[in-house]
């Protein structure tokens, strides 16, 4: 099996699976609990919190939370309830993950103002077109660092500096769960106040992630109850998921230059298939420009249709978000950049993880072209 | 004083000397579908009894209320035949009642000392007395306290109406050409619930349709298998017989002529596993490859009847039903079972039999038929338990 869906989800390294079932069959023990397995469990957690503070320039304070869609909703109702009644304005990337695009339509719902920033063709959002949205009232924009569907890098820099040029107390929230550790991002330099993050994204487990905060942001929790994570996400610690997460940082970051090697891979993919398949183009930003780990392409057949012959010969890939696959709509994102309507329906993403091989790409690009070629006489007529 | 679920069965009651056969293909129902529930089940003299169920009653009423040939059913308390633990159950089942009632008793077994209007005034007395919210009525009440007198003295509230029909297995085996659509499933219901024993058949077409497109037929055969039981599926590789048709048949046939190799496939399929008939979920006019001559294209190539119980029915008719079977929700979801690529912009809706036979002239009909059916995948499915 060559497995090059990993922005749906990743394989957990070894180490993490090992460390969680230490947590599971040894300090299973609640970390509010007063005796030493207790104690023992709160450190686990305090560990795997360092873990990911020392690999997230900036952050100063991490909540921990079910996931990168928990982590999202808590920032983005966070700041909408700490306004206390008042009606704010909300600003979100038309290109955003469902967990941001459903969020700000519940605010919206719920009589805030919110407006959606236009990309470009290559789904890059444009500083100038943000900044006209931002008003005295802007409470939270969020735009994510990486696009899920098509690696496009957003400025988040550049965007932070439009954005708090024109209204200082707006705050930034930087979906981060395509990008941490793949693509840097300091949230100091680069103006950012909270970015989510997803353990199961990066060699983790699934369930798990958390809302890093830089300075002292004003958020009120989604979840009551017993006031774990400073009172911002009561329930008691997912410690396994928690200790998982943080191995799975401290193993990819002790990986020899990951970034470099998924470049590599992704290059020599979009080359070897742009020159073999005839009609063939990248959906989104230029291979070199976007992150490492994403390449879409727009095939010039039903995307269906070759993901499908792809997964008869053991490659498995998405046509675009695995979330939106359901929904049977072409994809939101791929439609936001514009793209001619073959483009959109044939598309396919490739996504990369430092455990693939320049083999299994070589392999990949000698089945698409030949698989293209195979099936694509058949269109409707 | 134990809970019981009562059984009741429906028209086999009517059948004669077959009636042996017919309750202990019923019994056999009933035990497949309590079974993953901790059920005993126990047939006596016209009734079915489950026991033990604890917990699982309510998972179990919907279960047990699906298989047919059961008429209705009700949870009721089990007793021996003595008064004061009568008196008792009645007093319990009572007891947080308010309104109208009146009891409603029923002496199958002659040698109870006390006859059914003896049993209605001093049960109904016996009532009012521990609950004073109640007051009777014998011609339209509230509620109803149902007392059955046989080898042990059944009492309940109330009856849950049940699918009715024929046991499975009473009548022959028939093959159901089962698409991911609404209304095959509902088709194969109909069939089913005469009696008729159900396999099915799916064409699929990878990699023109998906995975998930075959595991929503799987997972509306677990539907169907709720009331009819295990159901054996045959999956058929269709993909080679779509492409020679698209490659060497005018567009505007594509339909008819897929069809007839389904027919074609499912007819000879039926008779290697016994199936004595074949069951689609055709309404006349509902698309072009149902219209009169359409069926009469893709009838010719069967040699078993073909049976087509929504013939009649309108599309809303058969949703209807899809939702009462609980099959709609399934059905409805979004993944192809026929690739749109096959499918002609501007099908014939008047087609010819010669046009047909020609047109397959040029195709290798019968090796690409037996090589279909040397892929069948055939799965058995089971009843789920889901949400």
């Amino acid at each position: 099996m060559i497995y090059l869906d990993n922005s749906a989800t990743t394989k957990p390294f070894p180490s993490v699976a090992e460390k969680i079932a230490a947590c599971l069959s040894e300090d299973y023990f609640n970390p509010s609990a007063l005796y030493a397995g207790g104690m023992r469990a709160k450190a686990l957690v305090q560990e795997a919190r360092g873990a990911i503070l020392a690999a997230l320039p900036g952050a100063n304070r991490l909540v921990f939370t079910s996931g990168g869609t928990e982590a999202d909703n808590l920032a983005i109702f966070g700041v909408a309830q700490a306004l206390r009644g008042r009606r704010g304005s909300f600003i979100a990337s038309a290109i955003e993950h469902p967990a941001v695009l459903s969020a700000m339509e519940r605010l919206k719902a719920a009589g805030h103002e919110v407006f959606f920033a236009p990309v470009d063709e290559s789904g890059v959002v444009k500083p100038n077109a943000l900044a006209d949205l931002v008003n005295e009232n802007t409470a939270l924009v969020s735009i994510m660092q990486v696009n899920n569907e098509t690696g496009a890098i957003q400025p988040i820099a550049a965007l932070s500096r439009a954005i708090k040029a024109k209204n200082p107390r707006a705050l930034l929230h930087v979906d981060g769960v395509q990008g941490f550790l793949r693509c840097p991002i300091d949230l100091g330099r680069d103006g950012v106040d909270l970015y989510s993050l997803s353990a199961h994204k990066i060699h983790g487990p699934k369930g798990v992630g958390a809302l890093a905060l830089a300075g002292r942001p004003n958020l009120l929790p989604a979840l009551y109850g017993g006031g774990q994570e400073e009172g911002l996400r009561s329930g008691t610690e997912n410690v396994p998921g928690i200790a998982g997460l943080g191995e799975a940082v401290r193993a990819y970051s002790r990986l020899p230059s990951p970034g470099e090697a998924l470049l590599k891979m992704k290059l020599r993919l979009a080359e070897g298939i742009l020159s073999s398949v005839e009609g063939a183009a990248v959906n989104g930003p230029r291979p070199d420009e976007g992150a490492p780990h994403i390449l879409n392409i727009g095939f010039p057949l039903r995307g269906e249709v070759l993901l499908h012959a792809l997964e008869g010969e053991g490659i498995l890939v998405s046509t675009g978000s695995a979330c939106s696959n359901i929904k049977k709509t072409a994809s939101q994102v791929l439609k936001a950049m514009a793209l001619p309507s073959w483009r959109i329906e044939g598309a396919i993403r490739f996504s990369l993880s430092p455990q693939n091989t320049m083999n299994e790409i070589e392999e990949t690009i000698a089945a698409a072209q030949r698989l293209s070629t195979q099936y694509r006489r058949f269109v409707r007529r | 004083m134990q809970q019981v679920l009562l059984v009741r069965m429906g028209e086999i009651f009517l059948k004669g000397d077959n009636r042996p056969q017919f309750i202990s293909a019923l019994v056999k129902r009933v035990r497949y579908a309590v079974k993953p529930l901790g059920g005993r089940v126990e047939s006596v003299q016209g009734r079915i009894f489950v026991h033990d169920l604890g917990e699982n009653a309510g998972l179990a009423e919907r279960r047990v209320s699906r298989i047919f040939g059961v008429h209705s059913l009700s949870h009721a308390l089990e007793v021996e035949k003595e008064m004061p633990l009568i008196e008792e159950a009645a007093r319990e089942l009572s007891k947080d009642l308010t309104g109208s009632f009146r009891v409603s008793a029923r002496r199958a077994d002659k040698r109870f000392p006390l006859d059914s209007m003896q049993l209605n005034a001093l049960l109904g007395g016996v009532v009012l007395e521990s609950n004073p919210a109640l007051t009777v009525d014998v011609k339209q009440p509230e509620h109803t306290l149902t007392v059955e007198i046989r080898e042990k003295a059944y009492l309940h509230m109330k009856k849950i109406p049940a699918v009715g029909g024929m046991p499975v297995g009473t009548d022959g085996k028939a093959l159901l050409l089962l698409s991911g659509g609404i209304d095959s499933p509902v088709a194969g219901y109909q069939i089913a619930k005469r009696g008729v024993e159900l396999s099915a058949i799916h064409y699929h077409s990878f990699p023109f349709t998906s995975e998930q497109a075959k595991q929503k037929v799987l997972d509306l055969a677990a539907i169907l298998a709720e009331y009819t039981g295990p159901i054996l599926l045959h999956v058929v590789p269709f993909t080679r017989i779509q492409q020679e048709i698209y490659d060497k048949c005018p567009e505007s046939q594509t339909t008819i002529l897929m069809r007839r190799f389904m027919m074609r496939i499912a007819d000879r399929v039926a008779k290697e596993n016994g199936c004595e008939a074949l069951v689609t979920g055709e309404s006349i006019g509902q698309v072009a490859s149902q219209t009169l001559q359409s069926l009469l294209c893709t009838n010719a190539v069967c040699s078993l009847p073909v049976f087509r119980p929504l013939i009649g029915a309108d599309k809303t008719e058969i949703m209807d039903q899809a939702q009462r079977i609980g099959s709609y929700a399934t059905s409805i979801l979004p993944f192809e079972d026929c690739c749109t690529i096959f499918t002609p912009r501007h099908p014939v809706t008047r087609p010819r039999l010669e046009m047909m036979e020609e047109s397959e002239a040029k195709l290798d009909v019968e090796t690409l038929v037996e090589e279909a059916i040397r892929g069948i995948e055939t799965l058995r499915i089971r009843a789920a338990l889901r949400n």
